[in-house]
């Protein structure tokens, strides 16, 4: 079930299929979209980081019995770009929207966002998981774990409070978000048989993987 | 006379040149100077080049600048030396052959290929019924590729031609003699290209490769009725058609998608190879008018600074600058290629580049908040031509699967978010007033002037931007000639007055001279013959005789 490194998970592809999953990351700018991005797909952190962008980034995540293969878009969060977020978020299989625990206004910026997404999306589409990063600065918090939680409870979405600095829960909140993504797409692989060649969820049955299929960083 | 010498001196070196290219004209002497006479390729002989370039220096030909058709009107060497009639009459024909040329060879192929897999299949099935001399035309076949791969660009669609011509053909070209416009060539010869390309990589899929071939030919053959078609009908035609064959492919390779995407890229690439012309910002949509609101628009935002859009780059940095201006170059490079994919490319290598260039600034991976900002100034710095058409083209005609995820997808929904950014921009987004906007676009105001400490005027080289430090070096320069034209002016007044004195002394001194010396004709004090007593002594004088002969 768990989080399995690169070259162990290869030989698994072979029998199991790879669903393409788009996941965008929303937030205010700074309450640190792509330092998550940077831990789901890399287990790195940004002032350490040999990584050129993080803007996209790739990780495959092995459960059970399917293989997802995650493809990370990060967007920019300043309050000017918000009016083009929508063209990000097209066609997306699951959203992050992410605040900063010690900010409250980033809070109802992501108040903002989850509405945003409500607007384009019909429910039971989009996996939307709510996130509050930097648990690893307790002192200076302004929003409360409840808070977080009720918000998310009263829309039925995932919650998770994470630190991208350390590492906290960020492969728990990627494991919880692949494993909604993919009864998602079997529900509607059972009831829609006939959609699924028009959805972006493309099946992996090829005997060897390609190479790329592991997770392949942007830059050089 | 000073004076005089200095203007002389400013020109010196011109005069001098000049001088020593009319004096010499023997080889030994022009071959001092090789680098100035350019080296002409039709003459092999080192004295017979420079002497034509000395010709060509001083005097040309008057038979040289007419129409190499001998009509008797000028040629111009933009229609490679013909008269604008000639040209029109040569390149209209280049263009029916090549039309022509264009369709034997599509035939050609197809029954090529069809040759190909009769033969390849017998081969596999049947190997004791195999004819012989089928054997023999593929091995000819083969044979005949090997040697015009090389050359295939300069004759495309000579491919069995026989040699000696091809040769000929070829050096035509390479000498430039022909009339065939090689410009017009170069699309066909892309399309060519692709064609064989194509075709080439069918032939590793074997027998689903030559249905795929067919109904990519019926496709485009089945698009060249539809060209009244409106832009979203035929992304519609070209959509389904994609949807179609790659239904067909997963079924053929049993859901191996990685096998059918790479198929459906060569079918992509071939198809809109050929499409392109046709369907890339057609009449009937507004693509063209929005290119060119689009352009004035980022044309009339070309104050905005670095600082206005909060871009985390620093120009300074060599390094920076450089992959800045790769960045310009790749958008811009968009506009060159025809198939979707190759456009979405271009994107990626520019997003590329943005990235280095934040991580070196700011010493760690970018994020979206970096690049999204970076992405617009490097779009507004390159105004790239035919902005909205491109996108259009990119989301009509390319495999959809390849815009919604994906690396490249990602870079081109960047690149159509700062593209309507760039459309909404206003003061607020700017960090600007509405009344300093309005009068930034209006060309009322410039921001430079509005901040002088964010361009102190240093000394008139210590500009802060190498343009502007360059713009000093220009202004002084000319300052300099300026003065330098005044003294030359100077020299030549003073020079037409000390001539006009000069003439007037001389005038006078002739003057005095003759009033001192008036001209006083003496009568001769006596005649030498008078004088001569013994003059009968003398011989008669010699009288002139004619010679006959």
């Amino acid at each position: 079930m768990a989080e399995k490194k690169v070259g162990s998970r290869r030989e698994f592809l072979g029998k199991a299929s790879a669903l393409r999953v788009k996941m965008v990351i929303l937030g205010s700018s700074g309450v640190g979209k792509s330092s998550l991005a940077l831990r789901f797909s890399k287990d790195e952190f940004k002032n350490s980081s040999p990584t050129v962008g993080c803007a996209y980034l790739t990780q495959v995540v092995c459960l059970h019995d399917v293989t997802l293969r995650f493809e990370i878009w990060d967007t920019a969060g300043q309050e000017k770009y918000h009016s083009v977020t929508p063209l990000y978020y097209r066609g997306a299989h699951a959203a992050l929207v992410v605040y900063d625990i010690s900010k409250r206004e980033s809070f109802v910026r992501a108040q903002l966002w989850l509405r945003e997404l409500e607007k384009h999306y019909i429910p039971g589409e989009t996996v939307v998981g709510l996130v509050g990063n930097k648990t690893d600065l307790p002192n200076i918090r302004q929003v409360s774990l409840q808070e977080g939680q009720s918000l998310a409870e009263s829309k039925g979405l995932v919650f998770m409070e994470t630190s991208a600095k350390s590492g906290e829960q960020t492969s728990e909140l990627l494991l919880n978000i692949a494993h909604r993504v993919n009864q998602r797409t079997m529900d509607k692989d059972r009831d829609l048989t006939e959609w699924r060649e028009a959805e972006c969820v493309e099946l992996y049955q090829g005997n060897r993987p390609h190479p790329l299929t592991a997770c392949c960083p942007i830059g050089p | 006379m000073q004076t005089f010498l200095s203007g002389q001196q400013l020109e010196g070196s011109g005069v001098c040149f000049f001088g020593l290219k009319a004096i010499l004209s023997s080889s030994t002497v022009s071959a001092l100077l090789p680098a100035r006479s350019p080296p002409a390729p039709s003459s092999p002989a080192s004295r017979e080049m420079s002497q034509k370039s000395e010709r060509r220096g001083i005097h040309v030909d008057q038979s040289e600048l007419l129409c190499k058709k001998g009509c008797g009107y000028y040629g111009n060497a933009a229609w490679q030396g013909l008269c604008s009639k000639c040209w029109r009459e040569e390149y209209q024909r280049a263009r029916q052959k090549q039309i022509q040329e264009d369709w034997a060879l599509a035939e050609k192929l197809q029954r090529e290929e069809e040759a190909a897999y009769a033969s390849s299949q017998g081969a596999q099935s049947q190997p004791s019924l195999t004819p012989f001399s089928k054997f023999e035309e593929k091995k000819t076949n083969e044979k005949t590729r090997k040697v015009t791969t090389v050359k295939k660009f300069f004759s495309p669609s000579s491919r069995t031609a026989p040699k000696k011509a091809l040769a000929a053909r070829l050096k035509d070209s390479h000498e430039g003699k022909t009339p065939s416009p090689s410009i017009s060539r170069q699309s066909s010869i892309e399309t060519d290209r692709v064609s064989r390309d194509f075709v080439d990589f069918l032939k590793t899929l074997q027998k689903p490769g030559r249905e795929i071939h067919k109904q990519s030919r019926a496709f485009i053959e089945g698009m060249a009725n539809k060209k009244d078609l409106g832009a979203d009908e035929l992304s519609e035609c070209v959509q389904d058609f994609y949807q179609n064959m790659s239904d067909r492919l997963m079924t053929h390779f049993k859901g191996s998608s990685e096998r059918v995407e790479r198929v459906m890229d060569q079918v992509e690439k071939y198809i809109m190879t050929r499409l392109y012309k046709n369907v890339f910002c057609p009449e009937t949509t507004d693509d063209e008018k929005k290119d060119l609101a689009t352009q004035h628009r980022i044309r009339a935002l070309h104050w905005v600074t670095i600082q206005m859009l909060c871009v985390p780059v620093d120009e300074e940095i060599p390094e920076v600058s450089d992959n800045v201006v790769k960045a310009i170059t790749d958008v811009i490079e968009m506009d060159s290629k025809r198939v979707p994919r190759d456009k979405l490319a271009c994107i990626t290598r520019c997003s590329k580049h943005i990235f280095n260039a934040i991580k070196i600034t700011k010493n760690e991976p970018a994020s979206a908040d970096d690049f999204l900002p970076t992405l617009i100034y490097i779009v507004l710095k390159a105004n790239p031509p035919r902005l909205q058409s491109n996108i259009q083209y990119i989301t009509r005609f390319c495999n959809p699967s390849r815009l919604m995820t994906g690396e490249d997808g990602y870079y081109f929904t960047n690149l159509c978010c700062a593209v309507a950014f760039i459309e909404k921009l206003d003061g607020q987004s700017l960090n600007l007033s509405t009344e300093d906007f309005e009068r930034y676009m209006s060309g009322q105001a410039s921001p430079r002037r509005q901040e002088p400490e964010a361009w102190p005027p240093e000394g008139p080289c210590g500009g802060s931007s190498p343009g502007l430090a360059q713009v000093y070096q220009n202004l002084e320069l000319l300052t300099g000639l300026e003065a330098r034209q005044e003294r030359v002016l100077e020299g030549a007044r003073s020079l037409e007055s000390d001539l006009i004195s000069w003439q007037e002394s001389v005038e006078r001194e002739v003057q005095q001279i003759l009033e001192k010396y008036p001209l006083e004709i003496r009568t001769p004090a006596s005649a030498i013959d008078s004088d001569n007593v013994e003059n009968d002594r003398l011989p008669p004088p010699l009288q002139p005789q004619v010679f006959a002969g």
